[in-house]
């Protein structure tokens, strides 16, 4: 029992860490962002003082009942994603098959986005809910393909599973695991919604899309939910293609050790994901349409037959 | 914890991340954008442009209003969530500025929003600008910036005064 | 002036040619300039002679071949007068003749889009015209609005 109580102190720890972390990762975005366009950028504490801000405004409007506990969804399906996947080599909830409840719960808060936006009747958080759908679609297809050549090569459909049989030599550097990575990493600006891909919260083209009628209250929500999201991705992206920060076996101090290397990669891929931010214009949806399904797809699959020949012979 | 405390707390969380409405009502819209970009950088207090109403804080009204676009700018200062606060560039809104004659402008914004601080100048300067922000900071700590309290208490003396203004003079009792 | 041969008549000021027509012969004279490459039309301007009791309407037209610039002029009484409408020649004319509408009054036959431009519900006289007393309108309208006052003003 003891036991047990401990174990759910731990995990609620955990969460609770990953989500800070996100929201300090999104101040910090800021001021690399404003240091690639030769300008002081705000304080690294930014994104705290922006919630408290959002969260103490008084609420003048509301549309009902389902545009109120909508996000409530996207934060579920966030703070749950980050639970089934171990962070620093400690596994929270994982068990046999948690790739595909990964895969799945991937799916929920853009739901929970629809249904927000979808309640608050504004024509144009109509449009920008299609195109957020349309792209999902989209960046899906290859980066299942990319998990599906890991689980056939490791052997094994539990991320944590991955995640111990890369100790010693990261997927990355095997060969056709490179050309998996590079797919993955630009799916991965797809689900961040990060330029060339912010085709959804567009400012200036669809009055920023789905987030138009949110304000106060919703809003702060709304970046809670993408504090999260920013965790939740990278650290996916980090326990599949770079050992998930696990360099060392054994007890407290190599838990901590572990913690602090997967801290700094995924500080790392966030930072590449934001230094193509700023480099690129937006793309149209059906510009993104079809290279994640013409380009991206083919070279999935090429790493998928390359990984299953070396597993036959 | 006590109610002066927390107000204290509401406002200094709410003066370091103003988010200012990207809507440009006359000719002091071309001093916004230098005062974004890397020049005289603006985001390093915090500020940071918005696209819609209902996620921004100031509603910033740079230069002469028609009597056409105040209702729509009136349209937009209700939809914003409290508290709110109202900044005027500009001679043009103090007592009509050059236009001050003219059959369609307005002379005076403070009889039909509540502006909270006055920018003088034809235009002022992206240094200006910046002064003027950090004054409302100093006010909104003190708490003196509450033009959106008083927008709700005198509710219906605005609302007259607007009606006046739309109908040119001619308002049927 | 190559403009001065093709119509034959008006008189050279400051380098443009005025050509002053009753209001019937406008519509032939700007169809014969607009086949002899006067191809792009101005502006259609209005002015108040409140002694004379009449509006004189210019129509300006501008050549790219000859860089010439031609204006056609003519009379209409202040009270009762219409004119008709020319923009099956250049569509263009369509948004003049509203504005001209709003602010002086001229109503123009033929034209079916004459509806307010820039004043909404404006139940005056149309203000350009020379009797409409600017300082008085202000003084009535917006200068009598009460500011708010408030009790407990902490500002």
């Amino acid at each position: 029992m003891v036991n047990e109580l401990i174990n759910v102190l731990i995990i609620a720890i955990y969460a609770t860490v990953a989500m800070m972390i996100g929201i300090l990762f999104m101040g910090i975005g800021r001021k690399i962002v404003a240091r690639v366009h030769n300008r002081v950028g705000p304080p690294i504490y930014q994104g705290f003082i922006d919630i408290a801000k959002l969260i103490l405004k008084k609420t003048n409007i509301t549309h009902g009942w389902i545009y109120d506990l909508a996000l409530l969804f996207s934060i579920t399906g966030i703070v749950l994603t980050i639970l089934f996947l171990p962070i620093g080599g400690v596994k929270l909830l994982s068990t046999e098959g948690d790739a595909f409840l990964v895969l799945y719960l991937l799916a929920i808060p853009a739901l929970g986005f629809a249904l927000g936006a979808g309640a608050s009747g504004n024509p144009n958080s109509a449009i920008g809910v299609m195109r957020a759908l349309v792209m999902m679609l989209s960046y899906e297809l290859p980066f299942v393909i990319s998990m599906v050549a890991l689980m056939i090569y490791y052997d094994t459909t539990s991320i944590a599973e991955i995640v111990a049989s890369q100790y010693g030599k990261w997927a990355i550097l095997i060969p056709p695991f490179a050309i998996s990575a590079a797919v993955a990493d630009m799916a991965l600006q797809g689900m961040l919604m990060e330029a060339p891909f912010d085709i959804p919260i567009a400012p200036h083209e669809i009055a920023s899309g789905p987030m138009a009628e949110f304000g106060g209250k919703h809003l702060g929500s709304l970046m809670i939910y993408k504090a999260g999201s920013i965790v939740a991705y990278t650290t996916l992206f980090v326990d599949l293609f770079l050992g998930g920060g696990v360099v060392m076996k054994g007890g407290i101090v190599a838990d901590v050790v572990n913690f602090i290397v997967w801290f700094i990669l995924i500080f790392l891929v966030f930072t590449l994901s934001l230094l193509i931010n700023t480099s690129f214009p937006r793309f149209r949806i059906e510009q993104a349409f079809k290279f994640y399904w013409k380009y991206e797809a083919v070279l999935a699959i090429i790493a998928l037959v390359w990984v299953y020949w070396m597993v036959i012979s | 914890m006590k109610y002066e405390e927390w107000s204290k707390i509401s406002r200094i969380a709410s003066k370091k991340s103003l988010w200012i409405l990207h809507f440009c009502t006359g000719c002091g819209a071309i001093e916004m954008p230098p005062v974004m970009t890397s020049r005289f950088d603006m985001e390093r207090f915090g500020m940071a442009p918005m696209a819609t109403p209902r996620q921004a804080d100031v509603l910033l009204i740079t230069g002469y209003l028609t009597v056409k676009t105040l209702k729509r700018v009136i349209q937009v200062y209700e939809q914003m969530q409290d508290p709110k606060y109202v900044v005027a560039f500009g001679s043009c809104p103090i007592n009509g500025g050059m236009y001050w004659d003219s059959y369609n402008t307005i002379n005076q914004l403070d009889k039909y929003l509540p502006v909270d601080l006055y920018l003088a100048g034809c235009m002022p300067r992206p240094e200006g600008i910046i002064n003027a922000m950090m004054e409302l900071m100093e006010m909104i700590e003190k708490g003196e910036a509450r033009g959106w309290e008083k927008y709700r208490k005198n509710y219906e003396k605005y609302k007259k005064n607007q009606e006046m203004a739309f109908k040119f003079g001619k308002v049927e009792e | 002036m190559k403009a001065k041969e093709i119509i034959g008549r008006g008189e050279e000021v400051h380098g443009r040619l005025y050509v002053k027509v009753e209001k019937q012969e406008v519509r032939e004279l700007i169809k014969t300039l607009k086949e002899n490459k006067f191809q792009h039309f101005v502006m259609l301007s209005c002015i108040d002679w409140i002694d004379d009791g009449e509006f004189e309407l210019i129509y300006h037209l501008w050549s790219y071949e000859y860089r010439e610039h031609v204006m056609i002029s003519t009379r209409i009484k202040r009270e009762g007068e219409e004119m008709e409408s020319l923009h099956d020649l250049f569509p263009q004319i369509e948004t003049y003749e509203r504005e001209i509408k709003e602010m002086y009054g001229v109503n123009f036959i033929g034209n079916e889009r004459l509806t307010p431009f820039f004043l909404e519900g404006w139940p005056h006289m149309p203000p350009m015209r020379k009797d409409f007393d600017s300082k008085k309108f202000i003084k009535d309208v917006f200068e009598s609005i009460p500011p708010v006052e408030d009790e407990d003003e902490g500002i």
